[in-house]
């Protein structure tokens, strides 16, 4: 009977959740990737072959950024805008 | 004012710097004034930011790449070696994600990355900067003194620091925009621990450290810059030219000094017409500088008879620059 309450209880807590914040959760994650997106691609240019300065202190932040490297480049070679679709 | 009234007027001015064209005395004027002023007590670091430092000769002494060595006491001077530098650094950074990733080795990718990344052309440059960044913040010295680059170089190095500034403090921004979504979406999943962002913490640290680098280039209470020039034409119109660019950096200009001044008497002994001419020459540019530079100009240095290398020479040139002390 308790463990039943127990349920009740989170499945209403869920569902609350659900309808009031899954959204605005899932919109400041989104957000949070586009930016760390960005981020990857200002400090980590470089690796692209685009001149950034300056490289002494990207390299600085390289050891916290090694798992990022290989999804970020396949996600910029990956990503299109408007004017691959006119070409 | 005289040089020496400038050191004592303002004893709060503790980052000095000669700048000036290529040849002219910079490292001479450096290692003088680091020898007045350990002679009046005061604890002294004179180092170099020229990958072409030429301290070790001035000094006698091979101090290339070894730190901070004491030349006599209360004087110590370092060249930097950047090649050294660079390696330390990239094999701290090997280190660091060795030990975060508990890694055998690093992945190939990454290796290429550190090894292509030590090889850009402002590697050098950056290297010497973050190593001197290093030097002030740890202290332990009254004065330092920056044997700087020539002219165009120096405009280099000073600036970076103002480039650095901007561009660490926009990134630092940006990573901590990234933090306040991290924030809000912990928040809306009702996550009590949020988990610290190493990056942030990491470019906080570098912000903190380039910012105080740069406050000091530019603040002029600490800092005093002085223009070394010979009289001569060419050198005159490009420290006028220099010191108007250095103005756009805020560099905290503290006065000129004049080198390689002929000594008036021999006009008046029997001399050849070359060294006349040279003579009258030079009445003229010094009374351009005069007239240019006004009281601006803090010392005139007589040319040596001989190459200023060795602690008595500099100690000469220390006398001449400052008066009997």
């Amino acid at each position: 009977m308790t463990e039943e309450k127990g349920g009740l209880f989170r499945a209403i807590k869920e569902f609350v959740y659900g309808l009031a914040a899954h959204d605005s959760a899932r919109y400041a994650l989104k957000s949070r990737a586009s930016m760390e997106h960005l981020f990857i691609l200002i400090t980590m240019v470089d690796m692209m072959g685009v001149p950034i300065v300056p490289p002494y202190y990207s390299l600085m932040l390289l050891p916290y950024v090694v798992p990022q490297i290989a999804t970020g480049k396949r996600r910029m070679l990956r990503e299109k805008d408007l004017t691959d679709a006119l070409a | 004012m005289s040089l020496r009234g400038i050191f004592e007027r303002y004893p709060q001015r503790r980052y000095l710097m000669f700048g000036g064209k290529g040849g002219l005395g910079k490292t001479t004027f450096s290692a003088a004034t680091a020898y007045y002023l350990a002679r009046q007590g005061k604890k002294v670091l004179v180092f170099s930011v020229d990958p072409q430092a030429s301290l070790s000769d001035i000094f006698q002494r091979d101090i290339f790449g070894k730190g901070p060595t004491e030349i006599i006491p209360n004087l110590y001077a370092q060249e930097i070696d950047a090649d050294k530098r660079i390696k330390e650094y990239q094999e701290e950074i090997r280190k660091k994600i060795l030990d975060m990733y508990g890694l055998e080795e690093i992945p190939e990718e990454i290796e290429s990355y550190i090894q292509a990344a030590a090889a850009e052309p402002a590697m050098e440059e950056s290297a010497i900067f973050d190593e001197v960044v290093d030097i002030v913040i740890r202290g332990g010295y009254d004065y330092y003194i920056y044997d700087l680059v020539p002219l165009g170089h120096a405009l280099y190095y000073l600036s970076m620091a103002s480039v650095y500034d901007t561009w660490i403090d926009k990134i630092t921004a940006l990573r901590q925009q990234m933090r306040e979504y991290d924030q809000v979406a912990a928040v809306l999943r009702r996550n009590k621990e949020l988990e610290e962002d190493a990056i942030l913490n990491e470019l906080l640290y570098i912000k903190d450290r380039i910012n105080k680098s740069s406050q000091i280039l530019t603040d002029k209470r600490t800092t005093a810059f002085f223009f070394v020039l010979t009289p001569e034409e060419m050198v005159i119109n490009d420290t006028i030219k220099a010191a108007q660019l250095f103005a756009k950096f805020d560099v905290p200009y503290a006065g000129y000094i004049v080198n390689r001044v002929l000594p008036a008497e021999l006009k008046k002994q029997r001399i050849p017409d070359y060294l006349r001419n040279r003579l009258s020459m030079q009445e003229h540019y010094l009374k351009v500088i005069g007239e240019r530079f006004g009281d601006q100009v803090l010392a005139q240095v007589p040319e040596m008879e001989r190459d200023v290398t060795g602690i008595p020479m500099i100690e000469k040139v220390a006398r001449a620059m400052f008066g009997d002390f």
